[in-house]
């Protein structure tokens, strides 16, 4: 049975995509820095560590065979005026989105290749591609890591190995707290869906990208609940 | 709020223009799959549509889109003869290669009227059509690569594609907030009976012209049209309703995330 990995497990969006891959018969591996117990294979790992996150990506291989699959769903968000953002941050912001996603995807890619098959879903923002205030060093790094999905979607495709993004608009996640802007009623109802995504949304397009987009790389999918069309 | 839904116990009412073709007919027989019955509609009679009909238990349905009173008396005739419609997929198309300013602008004005103009007169009536159930719906319209991109000597299919795009952009904020999600797919190169056209205009066998339309394509090949088909019961699935005014670029990586 095919087995990926899943980065951000434990997360809103990682449990909803763990649920609809394993769903689809696939086996997880979970990573995240607390255990993934849905996960069929839980590994916690800082992907800020280059040997920990490859050693992790070995054990994980170890335990439920080839990898074929990689979703990129680890993430961290904070709002910070442009001018008040430090080099730390906006260094940290790339290592975190960016950085994790070439790690893994480094780590996994030789056996991908060498099998002529595999699929890599970088879960994006909404705001890497209509930008949004406050919002510069994150959307700098999602912005990135749709640049690097479309660049390695080239340079593997001839290898059987496909490369695409998800970029979510604001999603039911606990990672938008109750008195996040986007949860404003006022917000919501400026919104062509008049909805947040839902978690399961998002797992959804996931899902496809993995699963049944077999002609499809390269591409980013927009469940943004119409915030930018 | 909750969105609008079909509830479980109604069948969906799924209707498939130009269905005869390639990727209709691919279309017809995934979303008969996921459950749904399927109006699928042809130009003309044809040996194909009936065989399509009765391998999924489709109902037929002929009529000339190129006329926009047609059009509407399409969608009508479903909803008369299902009840309902919950999921439209705009999918039908006319091409025809010139260069323009060699084009003969009646020709030219057919491809867009059948292509943007009865796409416009289909959605129309299946937006007033799901308004009268009042659970929402799904509008998948078919683009093409070509719409994004251009391409020589397809003038006229290009624009009414790209057109498409527009209006799905725009019908994706008007109608969102009712429950009826529009959004498109626009595929690449797929293997249907028209790359054969495409070879005999270029006077090589069919296996040459895939090479052909190979070599411009990451992934090496040209698309199957079940790949489009699947990418279109995604779209229609009632449990997706975060994607609104969306285009789904299908073509094996040749314009990767272009729009």
């Amino acid at each position: 049975m095919p087995a990926v990995i899943v980065t951000g497990s434990g997360g809103g969006m990682g449990r909803a995509i763990v649920a609809r891959l394993q769903h689809r018969g696939l086996r997880v591996a979970g990573f995240d820095r607390a255990p993934s117990p849905e996960a069929d294979h839980s590994e916690i790992v800082d992907l800020t560590d280059a040997g920990g996150t490859a050693a992790a990506v070995s054990r994980a291989s170890a335990a439920l065979g080839p990898i074929d699959g990689f979703v990129s769903a680890a993430g961290h968000y904070s709002s910070i005026p442009f001018t008040d953002v430090t080099d730390a941050e906006a260094a940290g912001m790339l290592d975190v989105h960016l950085g994790a996603f070439f790690r893994v995807a480094q780590a996994l890619l030789p056996g991908m290749i060498e099998r002529e098959h595999g699929s890599i879903v970088a879960v994006a923002s909404e705001l890497a591609v209509g930008g949004g205030e406050r919002d510069s060093h994150y959307a700098a790094a999602k912005g990135a890591v749709l640049g690097a999905v479309r660049s390695l979607a080239a340079e593997v495709a001839p290898a059987g190995v496909r490369v695409n993004a998800v970029a979510p608009g604001p999603t039911d996640t606990p990672m938008l707290p109750s008195d996040s802007p986007w949860r404003d009623p006022e917000y919501l109802r400026a919104l062509p869906t008049r909805a947040l995504a839902s978690p399961d949304e998002v797992a959804r397009c996931v899902e496809f990208l993995i699963c049944s987009g077999t002609f499809v790389t390269g591409e980013t999918l927009h469940p943004n609940s119409g915030a930018v069309i | 709020m909750s969105k609008p839904h079909t509830p479980s116990s109604v069948r969906r009412i799924a209707l498939v223009t130009g269905a005869a073709g390639g990727l209709g007919t691919a279309q017809v027989e995934a979303l008969s799959e996921a459950g749904m019955q399927v109006v699928a509609h042809a130009r003309t009679a044809s040996h194909r549509l009936d065989a399509l009909a009765e391998r999924t238990g489709a109902i037929p349905a002929v009529r000339d889109l190129a006329d926009p009173e047609a059009t509407r008396a399409l969608v009508r005739e479903t909803v008369e003869s299902t009840g309902r419609l919950d999921v439209l997929v705009a999918n039908h198309a006319t091409m025809s290669m010139s260069a323009l300013v060699a084009a003969d602008p009646d020709e030219w004005w057919r491809v867009v009227r059948t292509n943007l103009l009865g796409t416009f007169a289909l959605t129309q009536e299946a937006v007033r059509a799901m308004r009268a159930h009042g659970d929402g719906g799904r509008i998948v319209i078919i683009s093409s690569e070509w719409g994004v991109t251009g391409w020589p000597n397809a003038s006229a299919y290009a624009a009414s594609k790209a057109g498409l795009i527009s209006l799905v952009k725009c019908l994706g904020r008007e109608l969102a907030p009712e429950g009826i999600l529009v959004n498109a797919i626009a595929p690449g190169v797929i293997d249907t009976p028209q790359l054969q056209v495409d070879a005999d205009d270029a006077g090589v066998d069919l296996q040459t012209m895939h090479g052909r339309y190979a070599e411009g394509i990451p992934l090496g090949r040209v698309g199957h049209a079940t790949e489009i088909a699947e990418a279109v019961r995604f779209l229609a699935d009632p449990a997706l309703a975060a994607m609104a005014g969306q285009i789904m670029q299908i073509n094996g990586g040749a314009t990767r995330g272009r729009v």
